[in-house]
């Protein structure tokens, strides 16, 4: 595993790994080197990308990418994070190294609004008719959406005395 | 068949066939399908009952639905509903339908699933035994027998109240109504 740290560490500048307990690698890499550490981390063998997650740190003004890489030959879990600008959110694809990256963009895209450039199909996968901000995002106040969309409907005992009176 | 309901059928034989084939819909929302296979086969046997489950919804006039109900559900619930064949009985199975359960304040799911849909029992419970369902099949049995059970004529009156409340949900539907829009149009 060490191995892996000080080679990441020497190969690519302004990266930053470390372990995180057993079997754990966490891997801080600014932007425009993301591409080419899941590249390079594909070519040794960790060829499986089981999850693209993202973190809103609301308070620092950013979204934090996580890919979740992981090999099944070497029993270890890499993470590789990088900050983008919460404010213009794009990112660029990494459907070029792992195919199955594009229905995690697509889900990323869909609860935090980031827009993944070169993703062919960046649909709404989950939500319906969705009009408000992504909610996912720290700022999204869910218990006003609730009210405004699902209790705001009367019910049928409402509607009748309405009809009536 | 029991003998002291022998004036019941000679009486009211088609209220008494709806009593006792009580055909459902096997079609599970969430995580109440854990609930309704042993309750359709041998462990509960449901037959005993007079529910089966059957292939569609247009053989069925019973419609459980069990667990949370996220939009897209019920945009399925709600074609599944408009297929099936009068008369037709719904019951909410869980808190869930009933007012939104553990997830009163999700995004993604409704809370009270008889603004859609008219329902005509809850079975409430996170999650019920499958116990739970033959008590609500015969509560809706007891239903049947007094006309109580009328959700479908319902539906069908108040039609506008429904579907405007599906349209306010999902914006526009992808398929056109089911009776008229106007009040008071249905003959029975």
């Amino acid at each position: 595993m060490n191995d892996m740290v000080d080679l990441l560490k020497s190969i690519f500048k302004g990266t930053d790994a470390r372990t995180l307990g057993e079997n754990r690698l966490s891997v801080t890499t600014p932007g425009e080197s993301v591409l080419a550490v899941l590249d390079y981390l594909k070519a040794s063998g960790f060829y499986q990308l089981k999850s693209i997650s993202c973190v809103d740190w609301i308070d620092d003004n950013e979204f934090e990418l996580v890919y979740h890489v992981a090999s099944l030959e070497r029993p270890l879990h890499i993470m590789v994070k990088t900050r983008i600008d919460r404010d213009k959110p794009v990112f660029p694809t990494a459907m070029s190294i792992f195919k199955n990256a594009g229905i995690f963009e697509r889900e990323m895209h869909e609860l935090f609004g980031v827009m993944f450039e070169g993703n062919p199909d960046l649909n709404p996968l989950f939500l319906d008719n969705w009009k408000d901000i992504p909610p996912f995002r720290k700022d999204f106040d869910m218990r006003k959406y609730v009210k405004d969309t699902y209790d705001s409907i009367p019910s049928f005992e409402e509607y009748k005395w309405q009809k009536e009176n | 068949m029991d003998r002291n309901n022998l004036i019941k059928w000679l009486k009211e034989p088609k209220k008494m066939g709806n009593k006792y084939s009580l055909w459902a819909v096997y079609f599970s929302t969430a995580c109440g399908v854990i609930e309704v296979p042993p309750v359709l086969t041998s462990r509960w046997d449901a037959e005993r009952f007079g529910v089966i489950p059957v292939a569609t919804p247009r053989q069925a006039n019973l419609f459980l639905i069990t667990g949370y109900v996220t939009t897209k559900t019920l945009k399925a619930i709600i074609r599944t509903y408009e297929q099936m064949a009068e008369p037709k009985y719904t019951i909410g199975f869980g808190s869930c339908p009933i007012n939104g359960g553990m997830y009163w304040d999700s995004y993604n799911t409704i809370k009270h699933l008889d603004k859609f849909i008219p329902v005509d029992g809850w079975i409430a419970g996170c999650m019920p035994r499958p116990e739970a369902i033959f008590i609500g099949v015969t509560k809706l049995w007891g239903m049947i027998d007094k006309g109580l059970a009328t959700g479908y004529i319902r539906y069908r009156e108040h039609y506008d109240y429904y579907r405007g409340n599906q349209e306010r949900l999902f914006g526009s539907m992808e398929w056109p109504p089911l009776y008229s829009l106007k009040e008071g149009t249905h003959d029975e």
